[in-house]
């Protein structure tokens, strides 16, 4: 089973730049390399301008995204991900209470 | 109503159900897409039309024309198919003919807006649409009449407050004709000649029309327009919020100045503008968390019904208490404090619909296009994209631009609430009209200090509070 885990950098969120890496491992905790992966970020109210980035591979399996956060709250990253034998995978999680610059 | 085409329209007998079955229609998908569609609020149609698209239009269309939401009511036109069936027994009863229990409703919503954080719910938002169908079904399957519009109705208590402001009024073209009307069609409907069925239904929010002053308790349903046998009333323009000056027996209404219900549903429409953006923005955040720690309370709705209270009750009771009470010493009113404060309290909501409409103009305008995208996703989860793939880069117009538009909402706000507040203090104090006016104009001073600090303020839109 596919795992994501992420990482938001700098802790606590800000407005403005924030990099998100993301850490895709299959069965046995293996590493999943070679995917091709896009990040976007969603406010939770609706009529925010969304953001979108694409994470390029820092090392196997190891994936980075720079996006420019626009509004203090709370935020939604989703990951759309299409692996080298072309599965599609999406994992969503929270980036709450991005702080205001 | 002489419009071409529009005229037309408003006419026909059947102007309103050709209005309210789209609305229907799209409250529908709604609900389903809600409870059904995706989790997040900016992809979903219920949160996207219901906090972005609905909230912004109702405002614009009350500023620039009336009640036409309430016209378009989806939930009366199921509330009448059901009334084909159950027909209501009871009339509403006496105790509760006044704004108390809408009051009360409008609160709530503002207050469980806050703590349930609808705006980022589709689920929570398509069970609020569920609720709505449901409380107008039980109410008037019981009662008679429009009890559920004029005695419940949140929403419908704000367009009747906001439509004090709007250009067009129900109203009769010539007096003289009301005068020689032997059968008051408009208020008890039209009739069979021999059975004395009605045919066509007069006012059922008891609003008749010689004697009606403007919008308010009117859902410009067109019933009396219809019923009337002389084509004596029409949608007629006016001059916005003329109807906030003077006091005189309005029917269904009775006296303004009479009315407390009436006066705590424009404070809470009012104060209620500024609380309502208050929650959006970063100060809010900060004051939850220091309140939270200086009393020690984990839970938000300790801390939010403090900020209730302290902003539709305290603020309003000091503010216009103090207003009151040197209007009285330097103009010389010789009114009580609590009637003075009744009949002032529709003079500030100018001020109020300015900054309803400057916040829900801001989501409206900067989101605008968002509902492209949406409907799009939506389209094609039912696996037929033929609206394409979904242009999520589509937003709005951009914020700094809107934020212009904002200002001058709240300029006009400030103009109207002096202009009404002025004109009150003129007629109760003829001899000293300015000094009656300027504690009143200070109010009006501090709310819109108030409005325009809160649309500078950083935009913060949090589901969780007191996180730190």
């Amino acid at each position: 089973m596919l795992m994501i885990e992420h990482e938001i950098n700098p802790q606590p969120a800000r407005v403005g730049p924030v990099t998100v890496t993301l850490t895709m491992t299959g069965p046995a905790a293996r590493r999943v390399a070679g995917a091709h992966v896009t990040v976007e970020a969603d406010m939770s109210h609706a009529g925010m301008s969304p953001v979108f980035g694409e994470a390029k591979e820092i090392e196997p399996g190891r994936y980075q995204s720079q996006l420019s956060l626009g509004m203090a709250g709370d935020w939604v990253i989703l990951v759309h991900g299409t692996l080298t034998d072309g599965e599609k995978v999406e994992e969503q999680f929270d980036v709450k209470g991005v702080r205001p610059n | 109503m002489r419009v071409p085409g529009l005229g037309r329209l408003f006419r026909w007998r059947y102007a309103r159900p050709v209005l309210q079955v789209p609305l229907l229609a799209v409250s529908v998908v709604m609900i389903v897409h809600g409870l059904l569609g995706p989790s997040l609020a900016p992809k979903n149609l219920a949160t996207t039309l219901t906090w972005l698209h609905f909230r912004g239009a109702l405002v614009l269309v009350l500023l620039c024309a009336g009640n036409f939401f309430c016209l378009a009511c989806p939930f009366m036109l199921v509330r009448q198919t059901a009334r084909r069936i159950f027909k209501p027994r009871f009339n509403w009863p006496r105790a509760l003919r006044n704004k108390w229990i809408s009051v009360a409703l409008f609160v709530l919503i503002l207050f469980t807006y806050e703590l349930f954080d609808l705006w980022s719910s589709p689920w929570w938002t398509a069970w609020l649409i569920v609720a709505y169908f449901v409380s107008v079904l039980v109410v008037d399957g019981f009662f008679k009449h429009a009890s559920f519009c004029k005695f419940i109705c949140p929403i419908g208590q704000f367009n009747f407050v906001a439509s004090t402001l709007s250009p067009f009024e129900v109203k009769v073209r010539e007096q003289d004709v009301c005068t020689t009307c032997l059968t008051k069609d408009c208020i008890r409907g039209r009739r069979e000649p021999v059975s004395d069925l009605v045919v066509i239904r007069g006012c059922e929010l008891a609003l008749f029309q010689p004697r009606k002053v403007g919008n308010m308790d009117c859902t410009f349903c067109l019933d009396c327009v219809h019923a009337c046998p002389h084509d004596n009333i029409g949608i007629l323009s006016r001059v916005p919020g003329t109807e906030l000056l003077g006091d005189s027996l309005r029917s269904g209404i009775g006296y303004f100045s009479n009315r407390k219900d009436l006066s705590a549903l424009a404070v809470v429409f009012t104060f209620g503008a500024l609380l309502n953006a208050f929650g959006m923005v970063s100060p809010v955040y900060a004051l939850e968390n220091w309140l939270g720690e200086a009393l020690h309370v984990n839970h938000e709705a300790p801390v939010l019904s403090i900020i209730f209270v302290f902003f539709l009750v305290l603020e309003p009771v000091l503010l216009l208490g103090l207003a009151a009470w040197l209007s009285r010493a330097w103009g010389g009113i010789r009114r009580a404090i609590v009637p003075l404060v009744v009949r002032y309290t529709y003079g500030l909501v100018p001020l109020g619909f300015g900054m309803w409409l400057a916040h829900y103009g801001f989501h409206f305008l900067t989101g605008l296009y968002t509902i492209i995208p949406v409907t799009q996703s939506a389209v094609a989860s039912l696996g037929r994209a033929f609206l394409g793939e979904p242009h999520w880069t589509l937003t709005g117009l951009p914020a700094n631009a809107v934020q212009v538009v904002e200002i001058g909402f709240l300029v006009l706000g400030l103009a109207g609430s002096l202009a009404v507040t002025h004109g009150l203090a003129e007629e109760d104090s003829p001899e000293k009209p300015l000094r009656a006016f300027l504690p009143w104009a200070g109010v009006c001073a501090v709310l819109w200090v108030a409005s325009m600090w809160l649309i500078f303020q950083p935009m913060e839109m949090r589901a969780t509070l007191m996180s730190g």
